[in-house]
């Protein structure tokens, strides 16, 4: 079934936001963890966006995967307006518009590298042969050709978040979104890993990454930075941050 | 909806074997109860089949009419009887009859002497129709002949418990044994036929009619009982209608009086029986069904407790894509599987108990399950798995992906 979204006429923005703002209430106060973000990403772009701890970016991250919906705004994903979709349609925008790769990696633990990546293409109904095919696929992508039948716990930290990394571009999302995808890596693993998104990039794959480490962000064309709800920068990569 | 099924039927099983010791102390429970409810099943309905068997060789299409006063009448002081007059009656104007047969309990004592050995034992008066109708055939010596009864000999043909009980010999015909301050010569010993519910068939002691009736004087009103068999394809129901009609009428029945006699059927006493034993299943079975309730309230319990524990796997499944009925499905289906599981080994188990209880006790009949029971055990067992796994899989399945991701 397709989501009953409102096509946004003649964009070539994968992403719109329009004013987006995400209001909690905590106790009496209300907390405006988002506070009118509107931004464009184009297709192929790799966009990072950074901020320290309270800055919203989580929230915002939720917002951009589908996971959570803003209080205000307009939020156009790959022409489909997200707004309005029921939980159920969310989830099937997730399955197919977004990779996620988390911090924590976020593995099944008691399936293997395969059972992981085969996971998403389950809720595509895609049969158990095609799966795993396309799962072995993925996973020699990232590197991980010989390590199907590990379980997590039998993985490394940095191959742990291949098989993430896997698991988000199985089913060829429109973008992969990382949660500070080297937050629990050593630097060596996550120079590799960050290779990895730079060798995606340049096939031509949407990243959006968000982190709160400077030369991570770096890597990317684009980095947009947050402070209490709202950017306060958006820069090409390269240009100088003063 | 059968991708759906498959595919959480795939993961319930990787996570069923993952827990083993768990999953299996999970369904403990239910094993526990299937096993009891089979077991007692089992027993039961081989004890019907045992009994099915029994009867048919006390002559299936065999009627027995008793007196049989109703208790209104018997405040009154009244006595109801069968009389020779109805039984030839009977012989007269009944059709579908094959044979018929007058049989005579004695009145006073049943005491049987042999030497200085003395038993007691059911004295019957009846002819040689008798043979036919109860099926009663003689190992040695002959039956009683029509002869015996126009000349009122005092003969005997015995049952095989009798002859054991007085110490006579392997072959006892020609033998005397004393009836009622009476010598009778036996001229027969009867074929063992085994006991029906306690009742020994062995144990009886056959003498001409006609000689039971001089024995017991002139005692102008005495009651008797009518045994007769049908003829082959005759039903049952319209011999009785027909003898229900005569008898009324030679008793001079009112309308809005009730029947003064009692027709039985093997059959009816058959059904008795079955019906007695279908209800002590029911009671049984439905005591210890409660069991598999109990067994699937732990099925919730730990199913709960597996929701709480893989919150967060929950929540990553729901961030690459699970609908709420994926979640649902996989935690239902996991439940309803265990509960099965259980249910299968329960059976198993149960049928085992049923069969080690009927062979260590002698002379039960063997365990046997019907097709029903197996069907119900997994039917209720797999009804358990879904009754009690509905609460944890809608917990699963509402979570929200956020707070589950987040979930430590």
């Amino acid at each position: 079934m397709k989501p009953d979204g409102k096509m946004n006429i003649a964009d070539e923005n994968l992403i719109r936001l329009n004013g987006i703002a995400k209001h909690y209430e905590m106790g009496s106060t209300l907390v405006r963890a988002l506070d009118g973000i509107s931004v464009e990403i184009q297709r192929g772009d790799w966009v990072s966006f950074i901020g320290s701890s309270g800055s919203g970016k989580s929230t915002f991250l939720n917002i951009l995967g589908c996971l959570d919906r803003p209080t205000r705004g307009e939020y156009f994903l790959n022409g489909v307006y997200v707004e309005e979709l029921g939980p159920n349609q969310l989830a099937e925008i997730r399955n197919r518009e977004i990779g996620f790769i988390f911090q924590s990696f976020n593995l099944l633990p008691r399936a293997t590298a395969l059972g992981n990546v085969m996971q998403p293409l389950v809720y595509r109904r895609i049969g158990y042969r095609r799966r795993r095919e396309m799962a072995r696929e993925a996973l020699d992508r990232v590197g991980l050709g010989d390590r199907v039948d590990h379980l997590p716990n039998q993985l490394s930290g940095g191959q742990r978040q291949r098989v993430a990394i896997a698991r988000g571009l199985v089913t060829q999302p429109s973008i992969l979104l990382a949660d500070e995808p080297t937050g629990n890596l050593d630097s060596r693993t996550s120079a590799d890993i960050m290779q990895l998104f730079d060798q995606l990039h340049s096939e031509g794959q949407t990243l959006i990454l968000v982190t709160h480490e400077e030369d991570v962000a770096g890597l990317g064309d684009r980095v947009i930075e947050l402070l209490d709800g709202k950017i306060i920068r958006d820069r090409r990569a390269g240009e100088p941050l003063h | 909806m059968f991708y759906v099924i498959l595919e959480s039927t795939r993961s319930a099983l990787i996570s069923i074997l993952a827990h083993g010791l768990r999953s299996f102390l999970t369904t403990l429970g239910i094993v526990i109860g299937v096993a009891s409810v089979i077991a007692v099943i089992s027993l039961t309905q081989g004890m019907s089949a045992f009994i099915g068997e029994s009867f048919s060789s006390l002559g299936s299409n065999s009627l027995t009419i008793q007196s049989h006063t109703p208790i209104s009448e018997a405040m009154r002081g009244g006595r109801a009887r069968l009389t020779p007059e109805d039984l030839e009656l009977i012989e007269r104007r009944a059709e579908g009859v094959a044979s018929i047969t007058p049989i005579l309990y004695a009145s006073r004592s049943s005491q049987v002497r042999y030497a200085a050995q003395t038993t007691f034992s059911q004295i019957m008066g009846t002819t040689y129709a008798y043979r036919d109708v109860a099926q009663a055939w003689v190992q040695t010596g002959r039956f009683i002949a029509e002869s015996d009864n126009l000349t009122r000999r005092r003969v005997t043909v015995i049952g095989k418990k009798v002859r054991e009980d007085l110490g006579l010999p392997e072959n006892p015909v020609n033998e005397y044994v004393e009836l009622g301050g009476e010598w009778f010569k036996i001229i027969g010993l009867l074929e063992a036929k085994g006991d029906v519910m306690g009742f020994d068939q062995d144990d009886i002691v056959l003498v001409p009619y006609s000689t039971m009736r001089s024995l017991a004087g002139n005692q102008s009103q005495i009651d008797i009982q009518i045994q007769l068999s049908l003829s082959e394809g005759v039903e049952v129901d319209d011999v009785t209608r027909q003898l229900t009609a005569l008898l009324r009428n030679a008793h001079d029945l009112a309308p809005d009086e009730d029947d003064d006699f009692r027709i039985n059927t093997a059959e009816q006493l058959m059904e008795t029986f079955d019906t007695i034993i279908n209800m002590v299943t029911l009671v049984i079975g439905g005591i210890v069904s409660i069991s598999l309730l109990v067994g699937g309230i732990g099925i919730m319990n730990i199913m709960l407790v597996s929701v709480t524990e893989r919150t967060r796997e929950i929540g990553i499944c729901k961030a690459i894509g699970a609908k709420r009925h994926h979640i649902l499905a996989q935690f239902l289906i996991e439940a309803m599987l265990l509960s099965l599981l259980g249910g299968l080994i329960g059976l198993g188990l149960g049928y085992g108990l049923g069969t080690a209880i009927s062979s260590s006790i002698d002379s039960f009949p063997p365990a046997s399950i019907p097709i029903w029971a197996i069907a119900l055990a997994l039917g209720f067992s797999g009804f358990v798995g879904v009754l009690f796994g509905i609460l944890p899989a809608a917990k699963a399945a509402n979570l929200d992906p956020i707070d589950a991701l987040r979930y430590e």
